[in-house]
């Protein structure tokens, strides 16, 4: 992305010093364990909301999925209904509450010790502490990855320096300062993209004629869309896919529902719900996260269809052909260059560059408290102590940038809704179960989290044609790419996943309640 | 509807909106509720 690079390392410079001393004020606040790992539980309802939705929204999800928008339409905006109707209102309202009240009474800091403690399991926690660790070093390097990418193109530092140094950035105050500078530095981040994305939709409306004429213009270039894209079942950018078709499949099934319902059971996000005092800092974050989700995901699935309009004006092209090399992620910043005025571009590269590094911040704590409280502390030792804690973190840290250095640069969305996926498959009904039994039953719990992270496992490796295809691993069992045919290659693993582990926690609850009376009748003499 | 004419794109539109005012309705109604509420968990 061309731009006034000056300004831009100016302003840039200016942000690094603000986020060095909100971190450094984290540092300073940090006294005891409590802090480190659930901020103390006294966080600001204004910091939760700006902090949940900042750690919610990565780059990803607005260059990303604006891009993919920009692709196949504003049939997106249905992510955006549950990113607000989930994501917010049942996340903070259903599960935030039950989770606060649950972690302050068991003084859980984890979501792994949440889970742990409300089945009195140590199996559950470091089955959950397991998750994380295998799992979200993959995400966090597709963050990195994404990160270290866009410094690179805008402020032309070689890829590996733009890596290290953005990790390194990040690492210094999430290992000193913990969950508390964490959630100061994603608040001010927070700002920046809520700003720079209300800035944006304006802009773009403006710039392209108000938005009447804009929707209608884009409804009527249907007749545009790519011959490869219409047999696939697209019927153009300001209307849903033909039903049924394998891209309405990849839409509601991948994009809406698998990255919409996986929100739910990210322990980055639901450890949030543990930082405050008492539901009523709950109740306003509300009011915060709601309009926060909907200028975030809402602007950028509406600006990226949009584009389409302005390319075909401009160039003469939709905006599919306009990105560069055929990659999707870069239509967003095309535009973004091409029409926006100088100042705004800088103001958009900074809420890009602060929605990379508030999710990294998050998932580097999340990953270091899980792999140095959950999984390997001392047995026995109910007491999280911060330096194991911060030595684990630092490792997560270094394991996630090698992966990053490995992992191809295109698997950033795709792992994105990958981690979000086998987060919901995991844990979400033996979450919601915890949340809302009296007396949530072990074995439901640890039925539903085996029975979902396999089915996820399996539909990956060996169905979901876009990832099966590239780990290879039913190619060289099976000999094909995917073991199903069409369309089941295009449902999403979430889909099935997700029914199997809530289907495999009500038999474990039926069995639990009704299978051993034998047991049962012993219990209770 | 502002010149979207398919009912399942200015739906979503209506009720992502409508969403994030439940939220901002929601948060104004419980603005002083839940001060130090502290319930039974399991």
């Amino acid at each position: 992305m061309a731009v006034d690079t000056g300004l831009f390392v100016a302003i840039t410079l200016a942000y690094l010093v603000i986020i060095i001393g909100l971190g450094y004020l984290g540092y300073r606040q940090t006294k005891e364990n409590d802090d480190y790992m659930v901020a103390g539980r006294k966080i600001h309802p204004v910091i939760l909301a700006l902090s949940y939705g900042a750690t919610f929204i990565s780059t990803s999800a607005i260059v990303g999925f604006g891009g993919v928008a920009a692709q196949l339409g504003m049939g997106m905006i249905w992510l955006t209904v549950l990113n607000i109707g989930l994501g917010v209102l049942i996340a903070f309202v259903v599960f935030g509450k039950r989770t606060r009240e649950i972690g302050h009474k068991l003084r859980a800091v984890t979501f792994p010790d949440l889970m742990g403690k409300c089945y009195g399991s140590p199996f559950m926690q470091y089955a959950a502490g397991l998750v994380i660790v295998v799992g979200m070093p993959l995400y966090t390097a597709a963050i990195l990855i994404g990160g270290a990418q866009f410094i690179t193109s805008t402020l032309q530092i070689p890829y590996n320096t733009s890596l290290i140094g953005f990790a390194a950035i990040v690492a210094l105050y999430v290992v000193l300062g913990g969950l508390i500078a964490v959630m100061y530095t994603d608040a001010l981040q927070g700002g920046i993209m809520f700003v720079g994305m209300t800035i944006l939709l304006a802009l773009t409306y403006v710039q392209l004629g108000g938005v009447i004429e804009t929707n209608t213009a884009l409804a009527g270039m249907s007749d545009l869309v790519p011959q490869a894209l219409a047999a696939g079942g697209m019927t153009g950018w300001a209307s849903m896919p033909a039903f049924g078709s394998s891209i309405w499949l990849t839409l509601v099934t991948t994009l809406v529902l698998g990255v919409g319902i996986g929100v739910l059971a990210q322990p980055q996000l639901v450890v949030r719900f543990m930082t405050v005092k008492d539901n009523q800092a709950l109740n306003r974050a509300v009011l915060v996260g709601g309009p926060f989700i909907l200028m975030m995901t809402g602007v950028a699935f509406t600006v990226g269809a949009l584009t389409n309009v302005y390319f075909y004006r401009t160039q003469g092209v939709i905006a599919l052909q306009a990105a560069t090399e055929g990659n999707v992620d870069t239509i967003i910043p095309n535009f973004i260059n091409a029409s926006m005025p100088d100042l705004f571009v800088v103001v958009f590269m900074l809420a890009l560059l602060a929605a990379a590094m508030s999710t990294l911040s998050s998932l580097f704590h999340t990953m270091g408290t899980s792999l140095g409280f959950d999984v390997v502390r001392r047995t026995g030792s109910q007491r999280a102590s911060m330096r194991p804690i911060q030595v684990a973190t630092v490792v997560m840290i270094v394991v996630s940038v090698i992966l990053a250095f490995i992992m191809p640069g295109s698997i950033i969305a795709r792992a994105t809704a990958m981690f979000m996926g086998l987060c919901a498959s995991a844990f979400l009904p033996a979450y919601a179960h915890a949340m809302y039994s009296s007396k949530p039953s072990l074995r439901a719990a640890k039925m539903s989290l085996v029975v979902g992270a396999t089915a996820w496992f399996v539909w990956t490796a060996f169905v979901h044609i876009k990832e099966s295809g590239a780990l290879g691993l039913s190619d060289l069992l099976f000999g094909v790419p995917a073991v199903l045919p069409m369309p089941w290659q295009v449902v999403d693993p979430l889909v099935i996943a997700l029914p199997l582990s809530t289907a495999a926690l009500m038999v474990g609850w039926v069995l639990d309640r009704y299978g051993v009376p034998a047991e049962k009748a012993a219990e209770a003499a | 509807m502002f010149g979207i004419t398919d009912p399942s794109i200015w739906v979503g539109y209506l009720l992502a909106l409508g969403f994030t005012l439940a939220c901002i309705v929601y948060g104004l109604l419980n603005w002083n509720n839940g001060v130090g509420e502290q319930r039974d968990g399991s």
